[in-house]
């Protein structure tokens, strides 16, 4: 699949860095861009940031999945605790990643 | 990629160090770099994103 | 698809879960190139040796820049040392490159976790 020119992914390891993850998503909606995020490692504890509810309204619901494993390694419950904004098909394995540098015209690191 | 030249965007979220900035030079060498600074003030994302859609390449130092 | 070449720089011992999402990419038929920067070395647990060697059979390769890997790896796990210089050059051809983690801590783990 070609990446689509209108498509920004952004690639979450870090855990304290959502203010810049928000600003971007919304900086990037509001340039007509869509955006596929993933979160990772742990970075999964951004999803107890009362901001991720707000991100994931920003995005379609399948664009936006976290890394179940990093999620049950980082002592979370993936079938009882699953983050506001997502559902449990968007706990995934890596190839979300890999889905977002097929897809997304431009990316970056958070 | 647009034109002859790679265009590159550094977005740094700290201050880099110095091995940081030897590979910045090295990735910018005979390309047309830019470079965004995320841990000075309150950055302004939308010309965040409009550099990094200008950009071929976008790499964001930790 | 087309296959990329990532490189994911591992700057923070807490970091080296970098390797693993190297190997995610290369079972997705990307060549993955995780760095290990000046000694941060993961624990070599058996989960790691064999993540290391998947990454090199997928035509991918462990590197460290900046300090020499260590010389009791587990057969078949392999760590490749980089200068600098040489990380720079080979990251120009690079489609993607991925800063992992934090940076480098200032300070020496304590005791509770440098083991």
């Amino acid at each position: 699949m070609a990446a689509d020119p209108n498509k920004f992914g952004i690639f979450v390891t870090s855990p304290q860095h959502m203010r810049h993850i928000l600003g971007l998503t919304r900086a990037a909606v509001h340039a007509g861009k869509k955006v596929m995020i993933f979160f990772t490692f742990k970075s999964v504890h951004l999803t107890k940031n009362p901001d991720f509810y707000t991100l994931t309204q920003l995005c379609d619901l399948e664009d936006v999945a976290i890394c179940a494993d990093s999620y049950i390694c980082e002592g979370f419950d993936n079938v009882n605790d699953v983050p506001r904004g997502l559902t449990d098909k968007q706990m995934r394995t890596q190839a979300f990643h890999g889905a977002i540098l097929d897809e997304c015209a431009k990316y970056i690191v958070m | 990629m647009s034109g002859d030249t790679m265009k590159i965007l550094q977005v740094y979220k700290s201050e880099p160090t110095d091995d940081v900035k030897k590979l910045v030079e090295i990735l910018n060498r005979d390309r047309d770099a830019d470079e965004f600074k995320l841990y000075i003030g309150e950055p302004n994302y939308d010309i965040l994103i409009q550099k990094i859609f200008a950009n071929d390449k976008t790499v964001c130092w930790w | 698809m087309e296959s990329l070449k990532v490189y994911i720089l591992i700057a923070n011992r807490v970091y080296n879960d970098g390797i693993r999402s190297g190997l995610g990419l290369a079972v997705e038929n990307h060549y993955s190139f995780p760095v290990i920067m000046n000694g941060e070395f993961p624990r070599m647990s058996n989960y790691m040796a064999e993540n290391i060697a998947w990454i090199a059979d997928m035509e991918g390769e462990v590197l460290s820049c900046g300090a020499d890997a260590p010389t009791d790896l587990p057969e078949g796990t392999e760590i490749t040392n980089i200068s600098l210089e040489e990380l720079g050059e080979r990251m120009r051809e690079a489609d993607f490159i991925i800063p992992y983690g934090l940076p480098k801590q200032s300070h020496e783990p304590p005791g509770a976790c440098s083991e």
